[in-house]
């Protein structure tokens, strides 16, 4: 590993920043079931991360518990122990939507049953001999787990910056929840790759699973929508289409394809590190004001 | 010449596009039904299931509609709401005041009140806090967060009853007694505490007992001392069920007698248990046996099992918030009785697991851990 380490992408030092995992809650008894005024299409489009991201984000937890031992570098570490609560937080976040939607009309369960598969089985331990088999399937894994923070990244740093969202009127419990977790995404958006480079870092793995995790998330996302157009109460013909997505795309409310593509060639470039996008600053900044995190910052200074 | 590969090639195109359109068809009908298409389901999904809602702890947002002086020291709260869950008798509800301080309080109302709850809270003044705050706070009107109700206490079938309540501990007894008397199942309740203008809902209670009965005893110390349970064990019938709620004496002198007591009584207690305890609160050392490791460790006081074990067996074993919110450090419990002091794991999680970042050993117990 050593012989690789000078040609590896350097982060910049001041974007990191100590983690630690906020105790949030959020009411949704006011949130309406499309809680961008009058825009069905990107409601549904966003609200595909409360379909993913419970199982998803407990399955970064479940593989970053095994790889823990791995570890060799204290302050890497601490980084991946922050990050695993933060992580775990997220899942707890969006999993208490889920309840809500149903109340709604609009019963998540056939599509969570299934991601609930695809992380719990395809994506779970296997019966591995240990060793390396095993091994490689938890670098396979660490592996993809770098690629998508990449978008979360992306994600998070685009909707801290998404004013068209408040001019919009977009529920602001809603907004909240998005914008804690992707402050928390950019706050913590170095830890999966510097974790994947620590314990291999190979470019040719990086690539395949970066293929593999845009696949998983193109398709997953398709579906999403398309299963929250169709099943919405309140539409009599809700279809998704790609036309609607550039739509909201260039008014601000979703980010732009055009962004969303010259993000790909960013990850596979050989001098990538997610230090060099988004702000740490900006991050902190929000979650310093944020009520639902500045609650959590009340409710565990107070004990109980 | 043209002509001749021009026919093959239209009938291609339409056999394609026939296909193509037979395949979308199929696909949508798929898609429609199993919306991750091919993909199964999970048999027992995980997501969505409403982690409060199992924990029976979904949060409602109630107005104070009534604001009563019960007795000295004790206001009694109206609380209405839409869509209430039903309840039954011994249920409390997670109380979130003002400050965001979370205290558990039993309905004392009645089930059959669709709409509404109705608590009971005695101001404590040396307590943590909490009940200074809901008697200075919650007036009519105010608004409070809510979440459950939850049954830890819960009635079960019985061919007679003995209720003992010390104190506020009449709150989740009261709808038992008028469970009892309405299914017409023989009742005897003692009622104790200090004096009888600090007893919240004597009159309902002297009333319940009907005239001349014997079925009820309220025995006020400043009058009369302690109560003779002795005396009302001894008198209980066979297999009767014992519900006894109050402070810690009184539960524990119980339990005492309980041996001597007419045979096949069964014990309920509920205790007062803070959701989440202070850091202060009591850190007594204990012991942990590491199953899988074949190790055991002490776990000093003032010190989490977590550290400990990681201090001293384990050094790489997950965890993250280390407050008893994230879940990272559930473990598997194999034996030994846990005072689970974390805010997240459900009831069922909580017969087999814990948080070892937070939780403990009962007080002078000892833990058998899968690890």
């Amino acid at each position: 590993m050593s012989n690789t380490a000078s040609l590896r992408p350097q982060p910049v030092a001041s974007e990191h920043t100590p983690l630690k995992p906020r105790n949030v809650a959020f009411d949704w008894a006011d949130t309406p079931l499309h809680w961008i005024p009058g825009d069905p299409a990107t409601t549904h489009t966003i609200n595909v991360l409360h379909l993913i991201l419970p199982a998803g984000e407990r399955w970064f937890v479940h593989v970053y518990k095994q790889a823990l031992p791995h570890i060799r570098d204290p302050r890497l570490r601490e980084d991946v122990i922050g990050f695993i609560g933060q992580e775990a937080m997220h899942s707890q976040a969006h999993d208490d939507v889920l309840p809500h939607l149903k109340e709604q009309g609009l019963d998540p369960a056939p599509y969570t049953a299934q991601v609930d598969w695809l992380f719990e089985k395809l994506l779970g331990d296997r019966t591995l001999p240990p060793g390396r088999a095993r091994k490689w399937w938890l670098l396979e894994r660490v592996a993809i787990i770098a690629a998508v923070e990449h978008y979360t990244a992306f994600l998070g740093d685009w909707v801290l910056n998404a004013e068209e969202l408040d001019a919009r009127g977009a529920d602001p419990t809603m907004l909240d929840l998005l914008r804690w977790h992707g402050a928390e995404e950019v706050e913590h958006r170095s830890v999966a790759f510097d974790l994947f480079v620590h314990l291999d870092g190979g470019y040719r793995r990086r690539v395949r699973t970066w293929a593999t995790a845009f696949a998983a998330l193109v398709f997953l996302w398709q579906r999403g929508v398309r299963f929250f157009m169709e099943n919405d109460p309140t539409l009599l013909d809700g279809k998704a289409s790609f036309k609607e997505f550039v739509r909201a795309g260039r008014q601000g409310v979703l980010p732009t394809a055009g962004d969303m593509a010259r993000s790909i060639p960013q990850y596979l470039s050989r001098a990538y590190h997610p230090s060099q996008h988004g702000s740490t600053t900006q991050a902190i900044a929000y979650l310093a004001g944020s009520p639902a995190a500045t609650a959590a910052e009340a409710r565990t200074k107070g004990g109980s | 010449m043209p002509r001749i590969p021009h026919a093959p090639r239209l009938r291609t195109v339409l056999v394609v596009t026939a296909a193509a359109l037979a395949a979308r068809r199929a696909l949508r009908g798929r898609i429609k039904g199993s919306p991750l298409w091919p993909m199964p389901a999970l048999d027992h999904p995980i997501s969505g299931q409403g982690r409060e809602a199992q924990a029976g702890a979904r949060a409602h947002r109630l107005t104070v509609v009534e604001r009563v002086a019960e007795a000295a020291g004790v206001i009694r709260l109206r609380l209405e709401g839409a869509d209430l869950p039903d309840w039954e008798p011994g249920a409390h509800l997670d109380l979130v005041l003002p400050s965001g301080t979370v205290r558990q309080y039993s309905l004392c109302g009645s089930p059959a009140t669709p709409g509404s709850y109705t608590i009971a809270v005695r101001l404590i003044e040396d307590g943590r806090g909490g009940s200074q705050e809901a008697h200075e706070l919650l007036h009519e009107g105010t608004e409070v967060t809510v979440r459950g109700p939850r049954n830890r206490f819960p009635l079960r079938d019985s061919h007679a009853y003995v209720f003992i309540a010390g104190g506020i501990g009449i709150t989740p007894i009261l709808p038992m007694v008028r469970q009892a008397e309405r299914e017409g199942i023989p009742w005897r309740l003692l009622y104790g505490g200090r004096s009888r203008a600090s007893m919240p809902f004597l009159a309902e209670i002297e009333k319940l007992a009907g005239a001349g009965a014997d079925r009820v005893t309220v025995v006020a110390e400043d009058e009369e001392g302690r109560p003779d349970l002795a005396a009302l064990l001894a008198g209980a019938p066979p297999h009767a069920a014992v519900y006894c709620c109050g402070p810690e004496p009184l539960m524990d002198a119980v339990a005492a007698l309980l041996p001597d007591a007419p045979e096949g009584l069964t014990l309920h207690t509920e205790r007062f248990a803070p959701a989440t305890p202070s850091p202060t609160a009591e850190n007594a050392p204990f012991e942990v046996e590491l199953r899988r490791t074949g190790r055991t460790i002490t776990v000093p006081a003032g010190t989490s099992a977590l550290r400990a074990i990681r201090d001293q067996a384990l050094p790489d074993l997950p965890y993250s918030c280390e407050q008893g919110f994230c879940g990272t450090c559930q473990q598997r419990v194999l034996a030994g009785e846990v005072e689970h002091r974390d805010g997240l794991l459900t009831d069922a999680e909580r017969d087999d697991s814990l948080l070892i970042c937070v939780s403990r050993a009962r007080e002078g117990g000892r833990l058998v851990l899968d690890l």
